[in-house]
């Protein structure tokens, strides 16, 4: 039997058991963990990637790299923000959102490179290394529910500096709705409101978790079923999968996130629209 | 053949799996539709493509969250049962 049935494969491992052995322990369940660190790696690359693209001063006529961060630059303002804020958030708002959106990509992104960050480690020439992974910070609730409830905040705080408590808890119901439908609308308005925090976090979080599943499981599934006639369908597959999720699904989902956070935060902002 | 096993281990399994598939159902049709209306409309006013085209990928995310909501059921259902 070739080594690679021999290998006790489970996909769900690596999402799920780096939480019982954190590498720094600390109180109030505040452990520094795998997702901790590569929240830390995406907003270091996210920081120097933006530094060494406008390291020199902004040219009229762009270079490559200086098209490159042009490019970001105008999908954030115009896609991501002018959808949503009005023209009086975006001074405050364009940079939330335009963070979100970054910070999110790259984490999406640095979750689709092998990294040595494993629980089980093994040998090469004697040293004792971790097997390489892919995990992405965002498919783990905690990060996107803290994510998601900063721009739950977000969007209330703003809603009642713009328009007044009382104004702006009557303008989640539609001002023309006949009195009696009220004992109906009001508890639906409130429900959809905190429905927003499941769908948003919920979203980004199965995208990231199911897309890296789907690519571990049919990568590895002749060592889940046992068997070598499965390899030219998994492999292929494994490898489809992977290059349409780190592409398409992993700057998506960054852009969902941001382009909703910008519609909530607007819609508070400016209850009309 | 003799089945061997635990019934309930196998009951779990196969609720993961008719979650999903049948949770993947209406979303599937969803996305077509998205797709297919957007291929429409630029078909018919190709100028609109820019602006059409970020109104398909927010309705084609928010469509297909909608399978995440199934499968993430059907996790739980898989754990607590």
């Amino acid at each position: 039997m070739l080594p690679l049935l021999k290998v006790d494969f489970n996909p769900v491992a690596e999402f799920t058991d780096f939480v019982h052995n954190p590498y720094v322990t600390l109180p109030l369940g505040l452990d520094i963990n795998k997702a901790v660190v590569y929240m830390w790696m995406a907003a270091l690359l996210a920081t120097l990637l933006t530094l060494f693209a406008v390291r020199r001063s902004l040219k009229v006529r762009p270079d490559g790299r200086q098209t490159v961060a042009e490019v970001v630059y105008d999908l954030a303002q115009n896609q991501v923000a002018r959808g949503g804020l009005p023209e009086e958030g975006m001074r405050i708002w364009f940079p939330y959102v335009a963070t979100l959106f970054v910070f999110i990509w790259m984490m999406n992104l640095i979750g689709f490179v092998p990294l040595p960050f494993g629980e089980r480690h093994f040998d090469l020439f004697g040293l004792s290394i971790p097997e390489f992974q892919i995990y992405a910070a965002t498919a783990n609730l905690s990060v996107t529910l803290a994510l998601t409830l900063v721009t739950f905040v977000a969007t209330h705080v703003e809603g009642i500096r713009y328009n007044g408590v009382i104004p702006y808890f009557r303008s989640w119901v539609p001002s023309d709705t006949p009195w009696w439908i009220m004992p109906i609308m009001v508890p639906v308005e409130v429900i959809s409101q905190l429905v927003r925090i499941v769908s948003l976090s919920f979203r980004l979080f199965f995208n990231l978790l199911a897309g890296h599943l789907v690519i571990a499981v049919f990568l590895g599934l002749a060592s889940l079923l046992g068997t070598y006639f499965i390899l030219p369908i998994g492999i292929p597959m494994g490898v489809a999968l992977y290059l349409l999720e780190a592409t398409l699904i992993a700057g998506l989902q960054a852009f969902i996130f941001a382009t909703l956070s910008a519609i909530y935060i607007g819609g508070a902002i400016h209850p009309d629209h | 053949m003799a089945v061997t096993g635990d019934i309930h281990d196998s009951a779990k399994v196969l609720a993961l799996g008719l979650a999903t598939g049948f949770g993947a159902i209406g979303p599937g049709v969803g996305v077509g539709f998205i797709f297919g209306k957007t291929i429409e409309a630029v078909g018919r006013q190709p100028e609109l493509r820019g602006q059409l085209q970020g109104l398909m990928w927010l309705g084609f995310a928010l469509t297909e969250a909608i399978v995440f909501y199934a499968l993430g059921m059907a996790f739980v259902a898989y754990a607590i049962a």
